[in-house]
């Protein structure tokens, strides 16, 4: 009975053209959100590539200098120096060999690789700089690039996967349900269909089953078919464990859209009414609840402001000149082993330069600290309340699911920290040492890559908002699958 | 008789369980989003005054040191929010808010407030601006589309036409009551937020501020006009309420959440915006190859050479001005043109994306509506242009006064000079440059640069009062 019920209910829809114009609607969004989500992440990589390139091209200059340089010296015999002088004139040992100018004058761009999904979902990388010059300055300059972008744009947001199942998907799944028994009892079919050997329940659940089976046929086999144009890594593993829990979260999604229909249904009064209702309730959970959470969450625990982090950062850093040469003694109080020989204290720039950057990334690290600290409150903040909307809970699954999250970026975040430390280290203890690089120290550079999260790091932010949802949706579901067994037919 | 209608249909709705809630979560909504706003604003204002002073402070009190060096050191311009910023923040948590003046560099503005927020502010902001333009439209289809297919369900349309009603008295009476409706939710709210702007202090440092509140009101009534007409119109032409209200909520959320993004990304593929490292990149090898394949060291040296003809002078010794300090202002200037134009691409392409959203906009009103909001908010893209040249200017300005200063109290050093030989400026020298200060865009170009979306939003209201006109008249006895 369910099956024929089923079969009949698909011939009717077929023949609804409401319902093919919401198919053809949901495809074409689905194609251009994957269009303009693959764009979005090729951006990031075509920077980095420029940005990499560049900078590497300055040390490969560098190096073709002290090459020259090495050759001359074989031949005319002499001592390998290191240029004293930070621009160095024609005849003297080349630029390239000061360690501290090469670290200082040439950044190296450290990459957060996209994930195979992220174009499915841009999530926040759209704001987060995905590469970042790492030199001898401090910690604030390099954290402190924005990716370019039309601020309007990265006000609307984008125009990706996740804003389709998110917004629009719900919109049409609601479209397709918020009618099922009321149009029916509209029309005065539904007492001749309860005639037969079939119960309200059956039918309910055969409505939503040809319905669902057709939107989720659509919006999977059309993700599969995004994920192979513009996904990235397919042939890895990863990508396709990640596309899989793409997969259960949008099926949890989308339940919970139609169960709401159903509900509605069961307990509304004429189709016009439930409209009004699940627009009203999609308007609150889509839009209002994230607003709202969002604000409450920036108004507890607002971000310090960077306007005082710059002037307080900027206090540190006058200070440290005043008393550049406190400083500099405190610098190489630190180090004694690089107090160069013969004089006690070099006063050559780089030297200074490099005991202010160090006393103003001392005096800022704190302060800086405490917008992650606030951004991470926050998140906590976001993360507890998410259960008020499944926007939210589907927001962070997807991001988590595409690694364009808030904390895969803090996990990359740390490991720059780090490797700038590491940088640090490698070039200012050449640097003091007086140490002249040669060409092939070039090759002993500090190396950066990125190490992906644990897997269970991420299922652990993961698994909250996709239970989350399961929950959410048996909640919905249950009340009128109760309900159901004593509906009334007859028009109340 | 058009008050007659008029009183019926705002009897009804008001009498609808709708009207309350619809009307309740309005009024919160609006009201929380207005304090909310006006608290984020005036800590910002304060913060940003702060800023600058401090700024300025140090500036002066930055040690003795040479005149270049105080260069290095530079200065800050803190962006101020925008006089109605707490109405619609528009793109300021999408800004930097602070740039750095210094020797040498043009720099972007840094600090993005939407860096230090969750993921989740990405649904948007609770604004003020945000709720008019999109729950006052869901308010109205709620409130009005019923209007006549809901009469017509209920057999009243026919009834209503046998009284020699004319459709032209049964249209605008129902507008009239209709919008008489969603007016007692909204301007109570409005008027409380006038009452807050009247606290605001913010009035001082921006033009016209009546200006923007009148031409902030025309808009969104505009706005408001056309949602009522498309309502009216949609809801003569269908036969069921239903399918007036599928039509009009699929029109709003086309319209405000769905065109934005589209719009928003067509924009970036027909003036696609560099990606940061690329266009970086490319800025530094501009620079070191100068602005027309002559690198700036080699036009320097041809320039040293007329400066040498011009005295009549054969070496840097009997020039009567400091060389380094000239040599540090030409290096300076031979990169201007070529920041003028990289951050200048920039800046047009931003442009020319707006002007694409904004002609997007004849197939949604969101679109030209959200564009005049921000920019009368002082919240969008012109001011924050406005707020990057002056401090562009500025910079320029504060390198060109120290590197001359440099230039005319170091000429004795001509002959001696050396690493360790320099002279030494104070705090009276530094303070020949003049705090920034920002002059927020006057309004007369802001509104000619918006001139076509008031047109837009204009011709949508001439569109919708059209159409509903014309369905509202196909209404006869016998159809009904």
């Amino acid at each position: 009975m369910l099956k024929l019920i089923i079969s009949h209910e698909a011939r009717q829809i077929a023949r609804t053209s409401a319902l093919w114009s919401i198919l053809v609607l949901l495809v074409g969004a689905i194609i251009f959100a994957a269009w303009s989500g693959g764009r979005s992440i090729e951006r990031q990589v075509v920077g980095a590539q420029a940005a990499t390139e560049y900078e590497d091209g300055l040390r490969h200059h560098l190096r073709e200098g002290t090459k020259k340089y090495a050759a001359k010296v074989e031949a005319e015999g002499g001592e390998y120096q290191f240029a004293m002088v930070r621009h160095a004139p024609g005849s003297g040992p080349p630029q390239g060999t000061n360690a501290g100018a090469v670290g200082a004058e040439t950044s190296k761009f450290v990459t957060l690789p996209p994930t195979g999904l992220a174009a499915l979902s841009v999530g926040q990388s759209d704001i987060q700089l995905n590469y970042l010059p790492v030199s001898l300055a401090t910690t604030l300059d390099v954290t402190k690039w924005l990716e370019l972008e039309n601020p309007v744009s990265l006000a609307v947001g984008s125009f990706d996967i996740a804003f389709v199942v998110i917004f629009l998907l719900p919109i049409f799944i609601l479209a397709m349900s918020y009618d099922l028994l009321s149009s029916e009892k509209e029309r005065g079919t539904l007492a001749m269909i309860l005639a037969h050997p079939i119960s309200v329940r059956e039918l309910m659940a055969s409505k939503i089953i040809s319905r669902a089976a057709v939107m989720l046929a659509v919006v999977l086999s059309f993700g599969v078919i995004a994920l192979l144009t513009v996904g990235t890594g397919l042939d890895t593993a990863d990508t396709w464990i990640r596309f899989s829990l793409w997969i259960v979260a949008t099926l949890l999604y989308s339940a919970f859209w139609f169960a709401l229909a159903v509900l509605v249904n069961v307990y509304g009064k004429n189709s016009a009414s439930n409209g009004t209702v699940l627009a009203g309730i999609w308007l609150i959970l889509v839009v209002i609840v994230p607003q709202m959470v969002s604000m409450l969450a920036t108004t507890i625990y607002p971000a310090p402001s960077r306007m005082e982090l710059t002037i307080a950062a900027r206090q540190a850093q006058t200070e440290a000149e005043k008393n550049a040469m406190a400083k500099l003694d405190e610098y190489y109080y630190d180090h004694l082993e690089f107090v160069p020989e013969g004089d006690k204290k070099a006063m050559d720039f780089l030297t200074l330069a490099q005991a202010n950057a160090n006393s103003i990334e001392k005096a800022v690290r704190p302060l800086y600290d405490n917008f992650q600290d606030q951004l991470n409150k926050q998140e906590e903040l976001v993360t507890r309340f998410q259960y008020l909307s499944p926007a939210i809970m589907m927001q962070l699954a997807l991001n988590e699911v595409s690694g364009t999250s808030a904390d895969r970026y803090e996990h990359f975040l740390h490991q720059v920290y780090a490797f700038h430390v590491e940088w640090r280290a490698y070039f200012s203890t050449k640097f003091l040492q007086r140490y002249p690089l040669k060409p092939e120290d070039y090759d002993a550079f500090p190396e950066f890559e990125y190490q992906e999260e644990a897997f269970a790091a991420v299922m652990n932010r993961l698994v909250p908002s996709l239970l989350g949802m399961l929950i959410l949706f048996l909640g919905v579901v249950l009340v009128p699958f109760i309900a159901l067994r004593n509906y009334q037919v007859a028009a109340r | 008789m058009i008050t007659a209608i008029a009183r019926k249909e705002f009897a009804e709705i008001v009498r609808d369980g709708r009207f309350k809630w619809t009307a309740a979560i309005m009024v919160l909504l609006l009201l929380t989003a207005m304090m909310a706003g006006y608290q984020k604003y005036s800590t910002a204002v304060r913060i940003q005054q702060a800023a600058q002073a401090g700024t300025n402070e140090q500036w002066l009190d930055q040690g003795d040191k040479n005149p270049h060096s105080a260069v290095h050191y530079g200065n800050y311009a803190f962006k101020p929010a925008g006089p109605l910023s707490y109405f619609d923040s528009g793109i300021s948590n999408y800004t930097g808010t602070a740039v750095f003046l210094e020797g040498h560099r043009q720099n972007f503005s840094t600090g993005r407030p939407a860096s230090d927020q969750s993921a989740i502010a990405r649904f948007g902001d609770l604004s003020g601006a945000n709720i008019l333009q999109l729950l006052l439209p869901l308010l109205i289809i709620f409130l009005g589309f019923t209007a006549f297919s809901g009469e017509r369900e209920s057999g009243t349309l026919r009834q209503v036409m046998s009284m020699g009603v004319t459709n032209r008295q049964l249209l605008w009476g129902k507008a009239l009551g209709v919008g008489f409706a969603v007016t007692i939710v909204v301007v109570p709210c409005i008027l409380i937020g006038t009452g807050v702007l009247a606290l605001a202090e913010s009035t001082d440092h921006a033009e016209g501020m009546f200006m923007r509140v009148s031409a902030l009101t025309i808009a969104y009534v505009m706005y408001a006009g056309i949602f009522l007409f498309l309502t009216l119109a949609v809801s003569a032409h269908t036969t069921h309420a239903r399918t007036t209200l599928m039509i009009l909520i699929g029109f709003w959320a086309f319209t405000g959440f769905l065109m934005p993004k589209a719009a928003s990304e067509i924009s970036k593929f027909t003036h696609p915006t560099p990606a940061f490292g690329k266009w970086m990149a490319d800025m530094k090898a501009h620079q070191r190859r100068g602005i027309d394949g002559t690198p700036p060291f080699v036009k320097f040296a041809a320039y040293t050479k007329e400066l040498f003809k011009e005295y009549g002078v054969n070496s840097v010794g009997e020039l009567p001005m400091y060389f380094v300090a000239v040599r540090l202002q030409k290096l300076e200037e031979y990169d201007y043109p070529v920041f003028d134009q990289h951050f200048g691409y920039i800046r047009d392409t931003y442009t020319k994306q707006r002007k694409v959203q904004d002609t997007i906009g004849i197939v949604a009103p969101t679109l030209p509506l959200r564009s005049i909001s921000m920019a009368l908010s002082g919240t969008d893209m012109i001011n924050h242009v406005k707020f990057m040249t002056d401090a562009e200017t500025y910079r320029r300005n504060m390198v060109l006064k120290m590197n001359d200063y440099l230039s005319k109290a170091s000429v004795h050093l001509n002959e001696t000079f050396a690493a360790d030989n320099y002279m030494v400026a104070d705090e009276e020298v530094f303070a020949i440059i003049p705090p920034f200060e920002y002059e927020p865009p006057r309004l007369a170009p802001m509104f000619a640069a918006h001139s076509s979306n008031f047109a837009m939003l204009f011709f949508w209201l001439l569109l919708s009062i059209g159409m509903a006109m014309v369905t509202s008249n196909r209404i006869s006895m016998e159809r009904n």
